[in-house]
């Protein structure tokens, strides 16, 4: 298993951002669906090494982050793609990918190769060494998405990676993390259900905090049967599960990130 | 953009013109090289053609095609790879230096034929025909002219176009 | 393209696919690589060396307060501070340095100052590796760089000992340094950093000199040998010293790896 989460809590405060989530995942794409605030992007950093969890245990390619040396090992093998990344205006599309191709430790002599390989993926290789400052936002988002695979992750983490990009790089995007999720395990956070659910092999549902469900996007769709609101079979489990989870709960707070 | 226009802005630094010749020319070079290469070797030569175009654009002279000039590229760089695999193809044609060896200028010859085919067209074209007919068969431009059903002055003119073609190719660069 | 067989065989051919076993795609993003790779200048090759790191090195060479601008507005700022110096008398080398260190110390890395620094915090290469390597980097340019400026006014100042002056700005340097990083980093903000670092040794060489001079009661208190008081008074050394060690408990804390900043 890439991931395993044993009860892991992350408390900011006095709210619960995640609230004892057990997972274990294993390569392939991943969804992590749920609506705003529901805990998604802390898992994420949780995942991503940057937010050590409060309580529970975190083991990421069968290591555990907690340590320093397993820490530096398990980044190495990391692709991670913020929700909210900020860009240094003077870089040229290629020397951004490879800025964090190097802070990866990859090897220097495979960088050039890997840059040039990650940036036409994403579809720049017209705009390589255009400034990140000529570029628009779907364009922007991509070249997020290149560092974030330029390392050939074992562990690839985006977060909401679609914003911002136009229907036609959505499909292109879906058959992308299809394609790496052969390999890898790729976990892909979004409150937009049909962006990645078909390409996904499993789902998860995070609700304030905590996982409401999880299974494949066929288990998904089928709950929503009479469901009425929706415009997809997905979008209707999705929306049934949600408010199952909420009828279950109903004095838990939203909590904000 | 034609060609001649992608070269000079490539010259002029923009790599997106290489991206764009890269686009039309490689597809037929790789298959002209995959003749008489293995696909490995044929990728090393296109990407070694392709790199050295990217460095030497400045110096491309629109005197006979682009396409011709990629060519003697592409088959420079061909001798390049297999002079490295050792002396047995050490001496390869069409380097300049007078031929003396037999094998050597069969292997000239060949070489011509390849960049024949690649400047004046498949086997078939009036080009190529009068080229064949001319020069390989040696054949007088009355009997050329007769077999292909065309008048001698066309027949003079396609030879003259054919040979300045294959000099751009085999001799247009540097 | 001005041959008509020429155009049709090369168009014609390029519509089909040449052959199968050739990856044209492969062969493209290698020429790519080389077209588009960077080529790092020599001093970039020889950090990556020092620091068993191109990742560090990479990260040294792009930061904002080692860049040519970034380093030749410190040079000028410490020029003009030369001249003045030497035709006026003033001190003002001594003064200056220190807040123009502190200042590209906050620009040096950070929170505040990284649009990436979530994702920074997620590389192999640590941040905490990073914003030290940094520092000490923009410390030990502009201890050059204030040195250089001192040497040259050498003798221009004779009420004080030359060795002692032109050293003795280290000490505060080093605090004002560490002041301005421990705020960048907890505030996360460079500005802020920037400000606390230069605003508190100003702050301090003024009180300092007007307290030194209402002492001495010798001229107005922008006298040069008050002005230069917070640099040569030895009593304030231990509380630089202190001040500095601080500071860098601070970041230490501020930049620990698990620190768990929403």
């Amino acid at each position: 298993m890439n991931i395993e989460l044993t009860d892991v809590t992350r408390t900011f405060g006095r709210n619960k951002a995640v609230d004892g989530v057990s997972l274990a995942v294993g390569p392939g794409v991943f969804g992590l669906l749920g609506p705003n605030g529901a805990g998604k992007t802390s898992l994420l950093r949780m995942l991503a090494t940057v937010l050590p969890p409060s309580s529970g245990t975190v083991r990421l390619l069968d290591r555990d982050p907690g340590k320093p040396a397993a820490r530096t090992q398990i980044r190495r093998r990391l692709g991670y793609l913020p929700q909210h990344l900020g860009y240094y205006p003077s870089f040229t599309v290629a020397e951004f990918v490879e800025y964090f191709a190097l802070l990866k430790e990859m090897p220097a002599h495979q960088v050039p190769k890997a840059v040039a390989a990650a940036v036409e993926r994403v579809d720049l290789g017209p705009r390589a060494r255009a400034r990140l400052r000529t570029l628009s936002g779907g364009m922007l988002r991509r070249v997020g998405i290149a560092q974030a695979i330029v390392n050939g992750p074992d562990l690839l983490l985006l977060d909401e990676p679609t914003a911002g990009l136009d229907p036609e790089q959505r499909v292109a995007f879906r058959a992308l993390i299809r394609d790496l999720g052969q390999h890898a395990t790729v976990v892909v956070s979004t409150h937009l259900v049909e962006d990645v659910g078909t390409a996904c092999s499993e789902v998860a549902l995070m609700a304030e905090g905590k996982v409401v469900f999880r299974g494949t996007p066929g288990e998904l769709a089928a709950r929503g049967e009479g469901h009425e609101s929706g415009d997809s079979a997905l979008e209707r489990g999705y929306g049934a599960v949600l408010a199952a989870s909420r009828r279950q709960a109903p004095t838990g707070k939203t909590v904000q990130q | 953009m034609d060609d001649d226009e992608l070269i000079a802005s490539l010259a002029g630094g923009d790599d997106m013109a290489l991206r764009q010749l890269f686009d039309r020319h490689a597809p037929w070079l790789a298959a002209r090289l995959r003749k008489a290469l293995p696909p490995d070797d044929v990728e090393d030569v296109l990407q070694e053609t392709f790199l050295a175009v990217w460095k030497n654009a400045g110096t491309y002279q629109p005197r006979g095609t682009l396409a011709a000039w990629l060519w003697v590229i592409a088959r420079n760089q061909a001798a390049v790879l297999l002079r490295k695999r050792g002396p047995a193809t050490q001496a390869l044609p069409g380097e300049g230096g007078p031929v003396s060896d037999p094998a050597e200028a069969a292997a000239a010859r060949t070489d011509l034929d390849v960049a024949a085919a690649a400047v004046l067209g498949p086997p078939g074209c009036p080009d190529r025909e009068v080229w064949r007919l001319m020069y390989e068969e040696d054949r007088p431009v009355a009997e050329v002219a007769e077999l292909m059903g065309v008048p001698e002055g066309t027949v003079k003119s396609r030879a003259h176009r054919a040979r300045r073609l294959l000099r751009a190719a085999l001799g247009g660069v540097q | 393209m001005n041959d008509p067989s020429l155009n049709e065989l090369v168009s014609g051919e390029s519509r089909s696919a040449p052959n199968d076993d050739i990856d044209l795609d492969r062969v493209w993003v290698n020429v790519a690589a080389e077209v588009w790779r960077r080529h790092p200048g020599r001093l970039e090759q020889a950090a990556a060396r020092l620091l068993r790191s191109p990742g560090l090195a990479r990260a040294l060479f792009t930061t904002p307060a080692l860049l040519l601008p970034w380093l030749t507005a410190s040079a000028v700022v410490l020029a003009v501070g030369t001249l003045v110096q030497a035709g006026a008398g003033q001190p003002l080398v001594w003064l200056i340095a220190p807040a123009v260190a502190a200042v590209g110390i906050a620009y040096s890395y950070g929170p505040g100052l990284d649009p990436a620094w979530e994702l920074s915090c997620s590389m192999a290469v640590s941040d905490r590796l990073v914003l030290l390597t940094r520092a000490v980097a923009v410390f030990a340019v502009n201890a050059m760089l204030g040195l250089i400026a001192s040497a040259a006014t050498l003798g221009t100042h004779a009420s004080t000992p030359a060795a002692q002056l032109t050293f003795a700005w280290l000490l505060p340097m080093t605090a004002a340094c560490a002041l301005a990083l421990a705020v960048a980093v907890t505030v996360r903000s460079a500005v802020a950093g920037a400000g606390a670092g230069a605003g508190a040794w100003l702050t301090l060489v003024l009180a300092h000199g007007a307290t030194a001079s209402a002492a001495s009661s010798a001229g107005g208190w922008l006298s040069a040998a008050a002005l230069t008081s917070a640099v040569t008074d030895a009593n304030l050394y231990l509380p630089y010293l202190a001040v500095a060690a601080c500071c860098a408990v601070i970041v230490l804390f501020a930049t620990r790896p698990r620190r768990g900043l929403p």
